[in-house]
């Protein structure tokens, strides 16, 4: 059952802990994303050497399992983040996620994306879409996109062409991708 | 041509959905022990995920591997741990829930099989009752009048009659005036008595216990009639019923005589005390009447109770007697020697009755054509 569910995706998890109220499916999406909780604890445990990982993490944990049951969510790494973010910020407080809008375009365009993959007139339309979404962004946007997706060039390889740090770049192309969408959800939107 | 369509399809990379790093491949991105395509995949993930790219920017600025290493196994554990018991329970759960549903299932099952099993029993039993008269009544019949003639007189008067005579005789004889009727199968003397009656008070007195007596006798029969009557269909007895119509009748009349008897008794009390040898005979013929129906009733006690033997030989003593009384018990003894199916003699009993020629003449002709 376990090795079932490992292989569910997260909106299936999500669905499955929700509607049929699967403690198993929660414990496996949550499974899925515990190491990288535990990474993005360490620099709170590490500057506040009060908080016990015994406490810190079953409330976190707790938290997000009753998060699952009551918000809606998108974007399971986002909520996680989201969550965790929240919780460092104020642990007394349940702040409910709710998704950017950059972050809900995004996921529309990927849906969309998704959703033609064996449809060829819809890939179509969706190419030519994106390629004049691509003429609207600006030169140094286009190139860093373009290098990136279409020459999979890689963060080190764009930063020392540019002169800048990978951080930099990923900055750079996560700005230039949700224009993108933006440009994207708007066409869609006027047609 | 190909390399247009390439590099088109690479455009819809850019908006492909990648998964997270997985715990594997979080430390070999950092170790750089990718491959080209996985190094990219992850890369194009990182552009969109924040908690992967914070997670490796942690790590990678911190260095804290070990930590993380043996954090992120603890909370596996801890997760695992706190999911599987409560699995565990679901699933006995969900079993406990589906063996009820099936065991419910199997008694309602069970629950229709029944009754549609005793319905169609019930019906087929109906069908039986509905079909076997055809076939059983014939043997049936005979056995059921017998039964009921002898064996089964009606409870109370059965227990009642052997004890009430007696007392109702003392209690009458001692305190009561003669207004009780006398009885109706010495209509003879009665009328005597209407034209010579009593004078002396001790004369008076016997007569009296002889109206009561008589009037006890004549309830008796009236009860057995009544008995006879309650099962007409099935003991074939209407005759007795004419009979006891014609006993109430002459019943009635006697009762009017007996009102002008008495009446008459006192006003040739008070006016006069003459013929006194007429006086005399009247009460030592009603006494040997009375003393008939006294065993004609003891008889028919018997007959109820189903001692049929020796209620023919009470009958026997009441032949010689060529009055009512005498009629009744020859006609009694047909009914029970029939009753014993000694048809001969039940015959020969119906026919002295009608030769007889009084007022059982037509019961007992209807009775011998019955045999």
């Amino acid at each position: 059952m376990y090795q079932q569910l490992s292989n569910l995706s997260d909106k299936e998890l999500i669905s499955r802990a929700r509607k049929l109220k699967d403690r198993e499916a929660e414990g496996v999406l949550l499974e899925r994303y515990s190491h990288l909780l535990v990474a993005i604890c360490l620099p709170t445990l590490k500057n506040n050497p009060g908080t016990s990982v015994q406490t810190l993490f079953p409330s976190l944990l707790q938290r997000l399992s009753n998060g699952l049951k009551t918000q809606s969510i998108q974007k399971a790494s986002e909520w996680v983040h989201q969550t965790a973010k929240t919780y460092f910020a104020h642990p007394d407080k349940q702040i409910p996620y709710y998704p950017s809008r950059e972050a809900r375009e995004q996921l529309h365009t990927e849906n969309r994306v998704e959703k033609a993959a064996s449809n060829t007139i819809e890939k179509q339309t969706l190419i030519t879409q994106i390629q004049q979404a691509l003429a609207g962004l600006s030169t140094d946007d286009r190139y860093l996109v373009e290098q990136f997706y279409l020459e999979n060039k890689t963060f080190a390889d764009l930063a020392a062409q540019k002169g800048y740090t990978p951080e930099k770049v990923r900055q750079l192309l996560k700005k230039a991708k949700s224009r993108l969408a933006m440009q994207l959800t708007n066409q869609s939107h006027v047609k | 041509m190909s390399n247009s369509i390439s590099y088109n399809e690479r455009l819809l990379k850019i908006f492909a959905g990648v998964r997270c790093l997985n715990k594997d491949q979080l430390p070999r991105y950092l170790e750089g022990r990718l491959t080209d395509i996985e190094k990219h995949l992850v890369e194009q993930h990182l552009v969109d995920c924040d908690l992967c790219f914070d997670a490796l920017q942690v790590l990678h600025k911190d260095g804290q591997m070990e930590k993380y290493i043996s954090l992120s196994t603890g909370i596996q554990q801890y997760i695992r741990a706190s999911i599987r018991p409560v699995s565990q329970l679901q699933k006995m759960e969900r079993y406990l829930r589906r063996v009820k549903k099936r065991e419910s299932l199997l008694i309602y099952f069970w629950l229709v099989a029944f009754i549609v099993g005793g319905g169609s029993l019930l019906y087929l039993m109906q069908q039986y009752n509905r079909n076997k008269p055809v076939m059983a009544r014939p043997a049936a019949v005979p056995v059921v009048p017998a039964a009921a003639i002898a064996t089964t007189p009606p409870p109370a008067d059965s227990q009642a009659s052997p004890s009430k005579p007696v007392m109702l005789s003392s209690a009458t004889g001692a305190t009561t005036t003669p207004l009780a009727t006398p009885p109706p199968a010495v209509k003879d003397t009665a009328k005597a008595l209407v034209k010579k009656p009593a004078i002396d008070s001790a004369a008076r007195k016997a007569a009296a216990a002889a109206a009561a007596k008589a009037a006890d006798s004549l309830r008796l029969k009236k009860a057995a009639i009544k008995d006879s009557a309650a099962k007409p269909a099935i003991k074939k007895d209407t005759p007795v019923m004419a009979a006891a119509a014609t006993v109430d009748k002459t019943d009635k009349t006697d009762k009017k005589d007996d009102n002008n008897n008495n009446s008459k008794e006192k006003e040739e009390n008070g006016s006069n005390a003459s013929k006194p040898a007429a006086t005399k005979a009247a009460p030592s013929s009603s006494a040997i009447v009375d003393t008939d129906e006294y065993l004609y009733k003891a008889a028919m006690v018997y007959q109820q109770q189903g001692n049929l033997d020796e209620a023919i030989s009470r009958y026997k003593r009441l032949t010689p007697n060529n009055g009512r009384v005498g009629e009744m018990a020859r006609y009694q003894m047909g009914v029970c020697y029939r009753s014993k199916g000694q048809t001969g003699k039940a015959k020969r009993m119906f026919k002295e009755v009608v030769r007889m020629d009084g007022t059982m003449k037509q019961a007992a002709q209807q009775a011998l054509d019955n045999l």
